[in-house]
């Protein structure tokens, strides 16, 4: 199964509907529970929650599809480099790499985003940016695996450079693979981004699960908690899950290896 | 036989003093960042220390003044080398909240943190080992399908809602357990009611990290297990009719350890930036709890301090591990 043509009409039906759907307003009708006129309850400013579920989708799937896409093309221009390059800048990019894993990305995303309180076109290289570095090793052995077969000796033997071997014979063998890191990659950018909403450090006016989620705190004692929490968790637990299912349906599972 | 140790040993300590470096590296790139990112940003720290109410009358004269004491009105180089004098000094500087040093409010909030991380590592290690290998003997059968599905599901839920819905019901729906803090209002004097107490407070959020942490060491423990359930002197093993009990500790226990050992080394930045949000959400007065507190009180020194102490730490022990792995594997 391929993972682009779901994922991406799942964010452009969720796009195309948002200027459809009416605008997230306030109303007096304060912390309502689920009945007939909200689906699934309000919130403490009267916000209906169903209506909040639908605006945030597409904030939620454009953050992890362009996030995960960015850390995935950054961590395979860095395996590239580090495949073609001579053994001892290899090496130091791999010991930086490593290095760079050991840091807890939540402690730079806290550090970042409470300085930058980042909205979309923030959150998205924030994000990109703080999760490349798990990929490259994996991204690098793949690409010395499909680099060490024949047709690419061949290809190099007749002259071809390194870059045009990278992209007509290795980058095509690995896309498969590359595929399933990829929807790795968004499950894990949709989990941070929807831990820093959570604690308050995105853009207020940016709707998303997360922020949703963080209502839910000052309610724990009554009985919102219910309607508060449980809509916008079940939302991201069932994307999560889907995004599994996406890439265990991927047809080179041997990435996740 | 002495030759070859020896040999190993002259290849191991380069590699590891090139870790070291590499550590070094990106801890001095955490330290740049903390330093350059607030003065990145719009308004300069001064003003972000002035943001509270009762320092808002001070004169244009009194602000150039104080600018200057603090050394602000230096150019950029000046200021990152004094800064990093600070830091190589050991003075991380002041919080402005709690007017204390940094380094020692990390010191008071550094063995909670151990503690909840000390707590949860053994509990989610024996379960995840031990559901796994059961699940993993017996790959295919109906435990092993409902319990990866709970697993994979389990493994789905952000962390924080698991934190969340734990603390709703323990501590909330059904309260036999506090739902914040590690300790009382008013602790009790006596040693061995007090360690109740904390272990009364630590119990929820051990159980949300050792939950979130579970799912990895149970895949782990399972892939693992069925390998070993086809190895033959596993199933010379099994045909020999051997307790269940020595089964499990002493074929299946023993070759899954260099796994998880293995694994646990990769888990420490994991483990730590989810032991950061569990105790945000028990406010649990371990790092994570401070470094919050820190962003929500714009307590910028606090912040940009106890960012680099924890980074520090995570990459210190991380190497530790490293070159302790490296040692016992020379050992063989």
């Amino acid at each position: 199964m391929r993972v682009g043509p779901p994922l991406l009409g799942l964010l452009a039906v969720s796009l195309a509907a948002r200027p459809l759907l009416p605008a997230w307003r306030s109303s007096r009708e304060v912390l309502a529970p689920p009945g007939t006129a909200h689906p699934l309850g309000t919130n403490a400013i009267g916000q209906d929650i169903a209506l909040g579920l639908l605006h945030a989708t597409p904030n939620t799937l454009l953050v992890g599809l362009a996030a995960a896409a960015l850390a995935t093309g950054v961590a395979l221009a860095a395996a590239g480099l580090a495949a073609t390059a001579p053994p001892t800048l290899r090496a130091a990019i791999l010991r930086l790499v490593d290095a760079l894993q050991v840091l807890p990305a939540m402690l730079v995303l806290l550090f970042v985003a409470a300085f930058a309180q980042p909205g979309l076109a923030g959150l998205i290289p924030l994000l990109g940016l703080t999760s490349w570095h798990e990929d490259v090793r994996l991204a690098l052995a793949l690409i010395r695996r499909e680099a060490g077969r024949e047709n690419v000796h061949f290809a190099r033997s007749m002259g071809a450079s390194w870059s045009h071997c990278l992209r007509r014979h290795v980058l095509p063998a690995i896309r498969p693979a590359l595929a399933a890191l990829y929807v790795q990659n968004i499950r894990q950018v949709t989990l941070r981004g929807a831990g820093l909403a959570f604690l308050g450090l995105t853009d207020p006016r940016l709707p998303s699960w997360g922020s949703m989620m963080q209502e839910a705190m000052d309610h724990l004692y009554t009985p919102a908690w219910s309607w508060l929490l449980l809509p916008p968790a079940l939302a991201l637990t069932l994307f999560l899950l889907v995004l599994l299912a996406l890439a265990e349906a991927a047809p080179d599972k041997d990435a996740a290896a | 036989m002495t030759e070859a140790p020896a040999g190993i040993r002259r290849g191991r300590a380069p590699a590891l003093a090139m870790n070291l470096l590499a550590r070094l590296a990106v801890l001095g790139l955490v330290a740049l960042t903390t330093f350059a990112l607030p003065r990145l940003l719009p308004g300069d720290p001064l003003q972000a220390m002035l943001a509270s109410d009762h320092a808002q009358s001070l004169s244009l004269a009194e602000l150039a003044a104080l600018r200057e004491r603090l050394g602000l009105t230096a150019g950029w180089g000046r200021q990152l080398g004094d800064w990093l004098g600070d830091l190589l000094r050991g003075d991380l500087g002041h919080s402005i909240r709690h007017a204390r040093p940094v380094a020692a409010l990390v010191a008071e909030s550094l063995p909670w943190t151990l503690l909840l991380i000390l707590g949860a590592m053994p509990v989610y290690l024996l379960l995840g080992a031990l559901a796994g290998i059961r699940a993993g003997r017996a790959q295919g059968g109906a435990l092993d399908r409902g319990l990866t599905g709970l697993v994979t599901v389990l493994a789905s839920i952000p962390p924080f809602v698991l934190a969340i819905l734990l603390m709703l019901g323990f501590a909330i729906l059904w309260p036999v357990l506090p739902a914040g803090g590690a300790l009382p209002l008013f602790p009790s004097d006596q040693p061995l009611v007090r360690a109740g107490q904390v272990a009364r407070h630590a119990a929820l959020p051990v159980a949300a990290l050792a939950l979130h942490e579970f799912a990895r060491f149970y895949y782990l423990a399972r892939a693992e297990a069925i390998g070993l359930s086809r190895r033959p002197f596993v199933l010379n093993a099994e045909a020999r009719g051997l307790a269940p009990l020595r089964m499990l500790a002493d074929y299946y226990g023993r070759n899954i350890l260099p796994a998880f050992v293995a694994r646990m080394s990769d888990s420490i930045s994991g483990l730590f930036g989810a032991a950061l949000i569990v105790e945000i959400v028990f406010s649990y007065p371990g790092i994570g709890g401070l470094i919050y507190g820190a962003i929500l009180d714009r307590d910028y020194p606090l912040l940009q301090g106890a960012t680099i102490i924890v980074a520090a730490g995570v990459l210190a022990l991380n190497w530790l591990i490293d070159a302790v792995l490296a040692v016992l594997a020379e050992r063989g």
